[in-house]
C-alpha cells in the first residue's frame, strides 16, 4: 500500500466512522456504508487538508471510484514541470 | 397518447417490432421519429420548440467541447450560460402557468418539459466538466432528449449513460413486458382506487375534523407511490424493449429508517440529479463554512426539489419541510450512530422507532405536496384530533356508493404492492423456471401469458372512461 493510499484510507476510516475499511481501487460509494452527496464534500475536504491540495467542482463531480480519486490525488500532489 | 390509452400499447408493440426489424445502424432515427410522432400527438407546437432547443444544445455541447480542446477562455462561459438559459426557460413556463393564461404565446407547460429540460442541462455541464465527450451525431442526441417511454415523467437519464446504449439492441422481452403489466397493475388497480376518497377529502379539507382527515392523510402518500412507481414501471419496461435501459427511481421508500434514507429511495434520478448539478456545486462553494455550508446546501437543494413540481406555497413548504428534516438528520448522524454503536440493546428498537418516525414525517410533508393551497394543509394537520367523535361518519358518507369498494380494492391492492416487493415472488417464479423442465416452462409460460393479457384487458375494459391522468405526467 503507497503513502497516498494509507493517508487516504485513514480519512475514510475516520469521515465514514468504520475502522473496518481497507479501500481497493474498484470501490464505489454503494461499497461504503454511509458514503452518499451528503457527506461526499466532507470527504473531499478532508482530503484537501491531508494532501494540501484543490479540487474543482469538474473533478469532484467526474470522479468514479476510488482509484480515481487516488490518481487524482497523485496528480495533484506532482508539482507542475 | 396516455400511457395509460390502448392506443399506447398499440404504437409501443409497433415499435417494438420496427425497431427489431431496422438495421442497427438505423434504430436511433427510428427512435427518434418514433419519440416525435408520439410527442406531436401532444403537441405539434411543442414538438417545434423541442426540436430548437435540442438543436440549440446539440451546438452548445459542439461549441462547450471545441474551447476546451482549443483551450480558448473567451468562449468557455458557453456551456454555463446555455444551463442557466435553460433553468430560465423551464422557470419561464412554470410562472406563466401561475398567469391568467396558463402559457407562453399560446402554449401550456409543453409535456415531460421538467424532464426533457434536465436531459438538456446535464448535457451541457457534463461536456463542460469533461465527464463526457460532446454527443457528435445529432439523431443520436436528438432521440436521447425526445425518447417517448421516458418523455412523460422520468426517468431521468443522463447522457452518457443512454449513448452508450446506442445502438439499441434490445434483448429479452419477457421482463420488460411483466415490469410493464405491474406498472398497469399499481396504476388502474392500486392508485385509480385510491384516488376517489383522496379527492373528495383533499376536495372539502378544510369543512372536515378527525377521521376523514387522518384517512386523507395515510391515503395520499400510497396513492402517490403506486401512481409514480406505476409509470416509472411503464417506462423503464417501455425502453427496454426498445432496447434503452433506463435509471430506477423507486426502492421500497416506505421502508425508510432516516430522512436522508428515503431521499436515497424516492425518485431517485431527480434526487441524485439535483445532488449532482445543484447540491454538490453548492457544497464545493461553501465547503469552507463548514456546517452552516452543509446546512445552506441541502436547503437550496430541498428548496428546489419542492419548486422543480411548480411554483407554489404548497410545493415551496413542501421544500422547506424536508430541508428542515435533512438538516437535522445530517448534523446528528454521527451522534446517533455512535449511540447506537454503544448501546447495541437500543438497536432494534432504535430501527424501529427511526422507521415510524420517517414515515409519519413524510406523511406531514406530503400533505403540503397534495395541498392546493398552505392553509389546507395547515388545516388538515392541525384538525386531526378536533371533532372526532361524529367524524367517522363523515368519512362514510364522503364514500358514498363504488368509492368504498374502490377504496377497499386500492388498500388490499397496496398491501399486495408492499408484500411483492418485499418478497419477490417473481423472482422465486424465475428461479424455479430456470431448473424446470421444457413441459412446465411451456406451461408456466403459456398461462403467464393468458392470465396477464387476460387480466390486463379486464383492468382496460373496466376502468375504461374513469382513468385518471398519472399524478407526475403535469411537471
Amino acid at each position: 500500500m503507497t503513502d497516498t493510499q494509507q493517508r487516504l484510507q485513514g480519512i475514510f476510516r475516520d469521515i465514514f466512522d468504520d475502522d473496518s475499511i481497507v479501500l481497493r481501487d474498484d470501490m464505489t460509494a454503494a461499497d461504503v456504508h454511509n458514503w452518499d452527496s451528503l457527506n461526499h464534500i466532507d470527504l473531499i475536504v478532508a482530503v484537501e487538508r491531508e494532501f494540501k491540495i484543490k479540487f474543482t467542482t469538474a473533478d469532484v463531480t467526474s470522479l468514479k471510484n476510488v482509484g480515481q480519486l487516488l490518481a487524482l490525488v497523485d496528480k495533484k500532489r506532482t508539482p507542475k514541470p | 397518447m396516455s400511457f395509460t390509452e390502448p392506443l399506447f400499447l398499440l404504437y409501443l408493440a409497433i415499435c417494438v417490432v420496427v425497431n427489431r426489424l431496422c438495421p442497427k445502424g438505423l434504430r436511433p432515427a427510428f427512435l427518434l421519429v418514433a419519440s416525435y410522432v408520439f410527442y406531436c400527438t401532444w403537441s405539434p407546437a411543442a414538438a417545434g420548440l423541442l426540436a430548437v432547443l435540442t438543436l440549440l444544445t446539440f451546438g452548445a455541447g459542439l461549441v462547450a467541447e471545441h474551447a476546451r480542446v482549443q483551450e480558448n477562455t473567451s468562449i468557455a462561459w458557453l456551456a454555463p450560460a446555455a444551463a442557466i438559459l435553460l433553468t430560465g426557460y423551464l422557470m419561464a413556463f412554470k410562472v406563466a402557468l401561475l398567469t391568467p393564461s396558463h402559457g407562453i404565446a399560446g402554449l401550456v407547460m409543453p409535456l415531460g418539459i421538467s424532464y426533457y429540460s434536465f436531459k438538456l442541462i446535464s448535457y451541457v455541464l457534463d461536456v463542460h466538466w469533461v465527464k463526457m465527450p460532446a454527443e457528435k451525431g445529432l439523431v443520436n442526441f436528438a432521440a436521447y432528449v425526445a425518447f417517448f417511454p421516458q418523455i412523460v415523467a422520468g426517468p431521468i437519464q443522463r447522457p452518457a449513460n443512454f449513448f452508450e446504449q446506442l445502438p439499441p439492441q434490445p434483448e429479452s422481452v419477457v421482463n420488460p413486458l411483466l415490469r410493464i403489466a405491474w406498472g398497469f397493475v399499481k396504476k388502474l388497480l392500486i392508485a385509480d382506487n385510491l384516488a376517489p376518497a383522496v379527492n373528495a377529502i383533499y376536495g372539502h379539507v378544510t369543512s372536515l375534523h378527525g377521521a376523514p382527515l387522518w384517512a386523507g392523510f395515510y391515503l395520499f402518500p400510497l396513492q402517490l407511490y403506486a401512481d409514480f412507481s406505476g409509470l416509472t414501471d411503464i417506462a423503464i419496461g417501455s425502453g427496454q424493449l426498445l432496447g434503452i435501459t433506463g435509471p430506477e427511481n423507486f426502492n421500497r421508500p416506505f421502508t425508510a429508517s432516516s430522512i436522508s434514507d428515503f431521499w436515497r429511495r424516492w425518485h431517485m434520478s431527480l434526487t441524485t440529479w439535483l445532488g449532482d448539478y445543484v447540491f454538490v456545486p453548492m457544497r464545493m462553494a461553501s465547503r469552507r463554512a463548514g456546517q452552516w455550508g452543509l446546512s445552506f446546501s441541502i436547503a437550496v437543494n430541498m428548496i428546489a426539489i419542492g419548486l422543480w413540481h411548480g411554483l407554489t406555497g404548497s410545493y415551496l413548504f413542501f421544500g422547506l419541510i424536508n430541508a428542515g428534516y435533512l438538516i437535522v438528520d445530517t448534523l446528528t448522524n454521527k451522534r446517533r450512530t455512535t449511540f447506537f454503536r454503544k448501546n447495541p440493546q437500543w438497536d432494534k428498537a432504535g430501527s424501529w422507532f427511526g422507521w415510524l418516525l420517517t414515515f409519519h414525517l413524510i406523511l406531514i410533508a406530503e400533505v403540503f405536496f397534495r395541498s392546493q393551497h398552505v392553509s389546507d394543509a395547515v388545516w388538515l394537520l392541525g384538525h386531526l384530533w378536533s371533532g372526532l367523535s361524529g367524524s367517522l361518519a363523515v368519512l362514510q358518507s364522503l364514500l358514498v356508493g363504488n368509492e368504498m369498494r374502490s377504496l377497499v380494492i386500492g388498500l388490499v391492492g397496496y398491501l399486495m404492492l408492499e408484500l411483492g416487493e418485499r418478497y419477490r415472488p417473481d423472482q422465486w417464479l424465475r428461479r424455479i423456471y430456470a431448473v424446470a423442465p421444457r413441459w412446465v416452462r411451456w406451461s408456466y409460460y403459456s398461462a403467464g401469458v393468458t392470465f396477464g393479457i387476460f387480466g390486463l384487458a379486464l383492468l382496460f375494459v373496466h376502468t375504461a372512461g374513469k382513468r385518471a391522468a398519472f399524478l407526475y405526467e403535469i411537471f
